[in-house]
């Protein structure tokens, strides 16, 4: 049932590098540019010892050695300056892009359609933005610039032997496809590996999770010996794998020894040969054999973060993916006429064949509130997503003063539903989600409309306490209560409350009933209820039955139609014994 | 507490002592071959390129090949030896620590749920690292002592020379080395803000969608991720300060050795070979000297993580060990004259075959009441279980005669089945899932819930229970509770999120379920639920941590001004 959000091909992945590169042609340049200065200036000192060991071999006198520590201690110090300044410029060019693509990626994900994301799960969208972001931020930050400054080192490098003789460097380049039949052995053996690992990895950290929150039930339940038999076994399948994937690994770098092998013995033996038919001179073999020693190190940390590149190209080409996806455009939109909420023959289906709704319509004058009620699965949250503008409907149209929804200014229509979230971090900034210019008083003043402000403000640091996940955990009652605050602060014509108030406990519901009230006062209101209370206050009440209107007037008119609703009431009154102390309001 | 950090460390190279010397040694082989590659190039220079021989060239080449298959096999099964003691050990910390937190005793700590997460799985790892810092500070240190032999062999002045002026170019740029630190904690600190702020939005997309807030959103993320981004680019330029540094000083370290070395052999106290292998020597030295120098931090990492690890597998347990076998009725709980956080001298009795609700002015009050049935310790008064102070009966004993579902309902990843049918000790009554009696399920309104999953029983329970609205879990939770059949069963809010209609057939279903003729269980259904209220035999009011009313239903509706406050309107 789940689709998961698309993945962009290479060829997708690869325009973008290379739009974004082109669209930085400057910075690209100055960077490519210190990064071969710095790797020529590291080359310059092992080619001028070269030579002073021709002098040496020559027999010159030791002024021989004055212009040669020169020449490399002048290196010394641009290849220095010349390296760190690379270093810093390649990341920098790096954080650059990742910044502009982690932005334009939440900014895309929070634009996403509802039924988009509900169909694909929060899971994989959550893992993009977080996992993803992070892996490649990682990537960018301490595998890159190792990985520029090896690779241009390393074809310098060859350069610089093939200057000395043309088959030098055609010696050390022995080691080339040594060292690419390792990495194309390793990889595709390894990636698989290094899935299961994180695989692996993450089951276990959720069994370690689920135990360590769920304790208490756990230890109600008399479970613990289980849990711990589960988190053993899995985490000897994560250790197992893991052990696994180092064996792999050993093979490679067994593989990578034999290149760097091969490439010194050829070094070395054509050093020889050269040396014997007088092609170059002792001084200058050396210099070879030295260059290629030296790039063992770079090189080996080229291959080995190999996997650690093609998995942040991996994560790459899932954050391109998302851009490529459409989202929800709204404009400045239409002001409508009045706040006058009306759906005409809407219908929907999640699937495309069960319908959940069929031709409903109905109707909502400016300031009447309304209370939609219905049993579990009837298509009340349905109707109130559609008139929210959350969901669009297959056929039929939700207006607001005549204006389609989805061509509203934003602020027209607000819902707030059962599912409630405290925003990380400042309180005060929690709200003005909802209104960034408001002000302390005006948040202060919200806060205030839905009875929140003196529990606020008695927080250890006020409206400035941090909240949210990881810091002071609100109740849930509490978190719908900032719910409405925002909807006081975004002060909408229309509001749609999507059982608002369910979560809190049926002590805490009353006072979020009243709290809801308030934040509503003044608006156009449907309220999907299933406390009947609510239903009961209400102006109207709109009974919707598998899709459908089956009665609609105000609360008395259907109680004494002894229709379904009477029926609906009658069970909610069995609750109340003394119907005396219940009918006071 | 650092005491118990070190004497984990000390048993985590104890008892894998033959892995992780048999794998040092294998170690330290690899690294005295590493040591011989810029040597072995010297050799083939002096003894074969020079005179041009090439019975030389070949006996040498060979001798190369040797040695690097040494290299490479040493390392292979070295590494091996170590990654499989590693991999072991931490597995045996996670054991440790897990089953120390799930212990039925309860385990005495200050950690979060998160922090012992980190505990039981970074701390773990970290700790088990030690056994890879052990062969690497060997294998550093052979190759110090090769290369300063070998240097020494060639030129005692040059050897001396190297051997003191490369650990003070170390020493020296560890100097720089805190700040590099504090940046670079710094960049990964705006950068996890960034991370858990993108999460955070999309994980409340919803509320935010309700109030077209998407913008405004974005707008906060775009400012975390700038300054993440200045705080990558001050670290990004600290650490290019720091390898600028680092590269002149070692170069030019390398540099001077090999000028030095350079007159040397033109003032011919060296060979040309010799020179070479100066050269390669000076350049390969950086390594293990580098590591020689780090791995003091690393090791105190790994000391900080054996801490943690200690903090829990040392921490002391809540409830005593516990032997008492009750010998009154398994259905009667008597607390009398309990004090425990806002509980202030708190009577009650729950006779078998009685249900009882619970009514609390105070959320607190209930909440004491739950965990103090759950984890009977630091009260004061007494808390009887079939006559026996309940923290003094046999404890999986106590689990089965009690069972206190709390209101935060926590469901496991399995099937819908698995979570219901959950009891340990169950395996053998219930063979598959069509072994849950459908009263059960319907007592609990879990059967309409089954209606809305295609698969029923068999339907996937993801992430905790995420998958299911607050209503559906609550239900399947009630449904687990109910077919447990403990004798005294205890309840806190278990309806909060189900509508009317279904919560006044849950109350019917309980009572039918629990309470039917001759039933002598007991259940204490602790709420302000109307619906569940009406449906119990008798009803007690706390108010301020005591009793403050008693009675049916209908007549506390009638006579007490707090109970219609609480649970009528």
């Amino acid at each position: 049932m789940t689709q998961i959000l698309p993945i962009a091909t290479a060829r997708q992945t690869r325009g973008w590098l290379w739009a974004e590169l082109r669209g930085r042609r400057a910075e690209v340049t100055g960077t490519l540019l210190v990064g071969l200065l710095a790797a020529a200036a590291s080359i310059v000192p092992v080619y001028a010892l070269g030579m002073l060991v021709d002098r040496v071999r020559d027999g010159a006198g030791t002024g021989a050695i004055v212009s040669i520590s020169v020449v490399i201690v002048t290196a010394a110090l641009i290849g220095g300056g010349a390296i760190g300044l690379s270093s810093y410029l390649v990341g920098r060019l790096g954080a650059r892009m990742l910044a502009d693509l982690r932005e334009s990626t939440v900014a895309t994900a929070l634009r996403l359609p509802a039924l988009v994301l509900d169909r694909a799960g929060r899971g994989d969208l959550l893992s993009r933005v977080g996992a993803d972001i992070a892996a490649i931020g990682k990537a960018v930050s301490d595998v890159l610039p190792n990985v520029i400054s090896a690779l241009l080192l390393g074809v310098l490098s060859l350069v610089a032997m093939a200057g000395i003789d043309w088959r030098l460097g055609l010696a050390g380049a022995v080691a080339v496809p040594f060292y690419v039949v390792a990495l194309r052995w390793y990889l595709p053996r390894s990636a698989p590996r290094y899935a299961a690992e994180r695989k692996a990895v993450a089951e276990r950290s959720q069994l370690l999770v689920e135990s360590m929150q769920g304790l208490r039930t756990v230890h109600a339940y008399r479970l613990e010996q289980r849990h711990l038999a589960d988190i053993d076994a899995a985490s000897a399948k994560a250790r197992d794998i893991d052990v696994g994937v180092f064996t792999l690994f050993t093979r490679f770098v067994g593989r990578v020894n034999r290149a760097e092998f091969f490439g010194l013995a050829a070094i070395l033996t054509v050093g020889f040969w050269l040396v014997r038919d007088g092609s170059v001179t002792v001084g200058q073999a050396s210099a070879a054999a030295l260059l290629f020693h030296r790039l063992f190190n770079p090189v080996s940390t080229l291959l080995f973060t190999f996997d650690e590149i093609q998995a942040a190209g991996a994560s790459l080409s899932r954050l391109v993916g998302v851009e490529t996806m459409p989202v929800e455009q709204r404009g400045a939109g239409r002001p409508p006429a009045d706040a006058a909420l009306t759906l005409d023959d809407v219908s929907f289906s999640y699937d495309g064949r069960t319908p959940v709704l069929r031709e409903v319509s109905l109707r909502l004058e400016p300031g009447e509130r309304v209370a939609l009620v219905g049993s579990t699965g009837a298509g009340k949250t349905t109707v109130a997503s559609i008139a929210a503008g959350v969901l669009r409907p297959d056929e039929g149209v939700a207006r607001v003063g005549g204006v389609p929804v989805a061509e509203l200014p934003g602020e027209t229509v607000a819902i707030i539903s059962q599912e409630t979230h405290v925003f990380a971090g400042p309180l005060i900034e929690d709200l003005r989600l909802a209104r960034p210019s408001a002000s302390v008083e005006e948040v202060s003043a919200a806060l205030d409309t839905v009875g929140a402000l003196h529990w606020a403000l008695a927080l250890p640091e006020g409206l400035d306490t941090l909240v949210g996940d990881g810091s002071h955990e609100l109740t849930a009652a509490q978190a719908q209560q900032l719910a409405l605050a925002r909807l006081v602060l975004l002060d909408p014509a229309v509001a749609v409350l999507d059982e608002a108030t369910a979560e809190a406990g049926s002590a805490g519901a009353r006072a979020l009933e009243e709290a809801a009230a308030a934040a509503t006062r003044g608006r156009t209101v449907l309220i999907v209820a299933h406390r009947l209370t609510q239903a009961a206050s209400s102006d109207r009440v709109i009974v919707l039955e598998h899709g459908e209107i089956v009665e609609s007037g105000p609360h008395a008119e259907l109680v004494a139609a002894g229709g379904r609703y009477a029926q609906l009431w009658s069970a909610w009154e069995s609750r109340k014994p003394t119907s005396a102390s219940t009918r006071s309001d | 507490m650092s005491r118990s950090g070190a004497r984990i460390l000390l048993r985590t190279t104890t008892r894998n002592a033959r892995r992780l010397w048999f794998g040092t040694g294998l170690i330290a082989v690899h690294q005295a071959c590493e040591t011989f590659v810029p040597v072995l190039i010297g050799v083939v220079i002096d003894r074969a390129v020079t005179p041009g021989d090439l019975g030389q060239l070949l006996l040498w080449v060979g001798v190369l090949a040797v040695q690097f298959t040494v290299l490479t096999m040493a390392y292979r099964f070295g590494a091996r030896q170590l990654m499989a003691a590693i991999a072991e050990e931490g597995h045996q910390l996670r054991l440790e620590v897990s089953a120390k937190i799930l212990h039925p005793r309860g385990v005495r700590t200050d950690l979060r749920a998160g922090d012992l997460l980190t505990v039981s799985t970074s701390d773990a790892d970290n700790t088990s690292y030690l056994l890879d810092y052990v062969p690497r500070i060997v294998g550093a240190v052979v190759a110090t002592v090769i290369s300063a032999v070998v240097l020494l062999l060639i030129s005692v002045p040059l050897g001396l020379v190297v051997l003191v002026a490369t650990p003070l170019v170390l020493v020296l740029l560890q100097i720089s080395s805190p700040l590099i630190t504090r940046r670079v904690a710094d960049q990964q600190e705006q950068a996890g803000r960034a991370t858990s702020l993108a999460t955070d939005l999309v994980t409340g997309l919803r509320p935010l969608r309700g109030i077209g807030a998407q913008d405004a959103a974005a707008g906060n993320y775009r400012a975390v991720s700038r300054r993440s981004l200045a705080a990558t680019l001050r670290a990004s330029r600290t650490q290019g300060g720091y390898l600028a540094a680092s590269t002149v000083l070692s170069t030019l370290l390398a540099c001077g050795i090999a000028i030095l070395a350079g007159w040397f052999a033109l003032t011919g106290r060296i060979t040309v070979g010799q020179f070479i292998t100066v050269i390669g020597l000076a350049q390969f030295l950086i390594e293990p000297f580098g590591t020689l120098a780090v791995v003091p931090s690393w090791i105190a990492e790994a000391r900080a993580s054996a801490d943690r690890v200690a903090l829990v597998t040392d921490a002391g347990l809540v409830l005593p060990e516990g032997a008492d076998r009750p010998a009154g009725h398994p259905c009667d709980l008597h607390l009398s004259g309990v004090r425990h956080g806002p509980l202030d001298g708190l009577d009650l009795h729950v006779r078998p075959g009685e249900f009882v609700g619970v009514v609390a002015r105070r959320p607190g009050d209930a909440e004491a009441l739950v965990k103090l049935l759950s984890v009977p310790a630091d009260y004061q008064g007494s808390v009887l279980l079939g006559g026996s102070p309940l923290e003094q009966v046999e404890r999986a004993h106590a689990r089965r005669l009690l069972l206190v579902e709390p209101h935060h309902t926590d469901l496991f990843t399995g099937t819908i089945a698995a979570n219901v049918a959950v009891h340990a000790d169950g395996s053998d009554r219930h063979d598959g899932p069509g072994a849950i009696p459908a009263d059960v399920l319907s007592a609990a309104a879990a059967d309409e819930v089954l209606d809305t999953q295609p698969e029923r029983l068999d339907a996937l329970v993801a992430e905790r229970g995420a998958s299911l609205s607050g209503g559906q879990r609550q239900r399947i939770a009630l449904a687990r509770a109910l077919l447990a059949r403990p004798p005294v069963l205890v309840l806190h809010d278990p309806t909060t999120a189900v509508d009317a209609v279904t919560e006044h057939a849950i109350a019917q279903g309980i009572r039918a379920l629990r309470h039917g003729p001759a039933s002598g269980f007991a259940t204490v259904v602790i709420t302000s639920s109307p619906a569940l209220l009406a449906a119990t035999d008798r009803i007690v009011v706390l108010g301020d941590g005591v009793v403050t009313a008693e009675g049916e239903h209908e007549e506390l509706g009638a006579s007490d001004e707090t109970y219609r406050q609480l649970v009528l309107r």
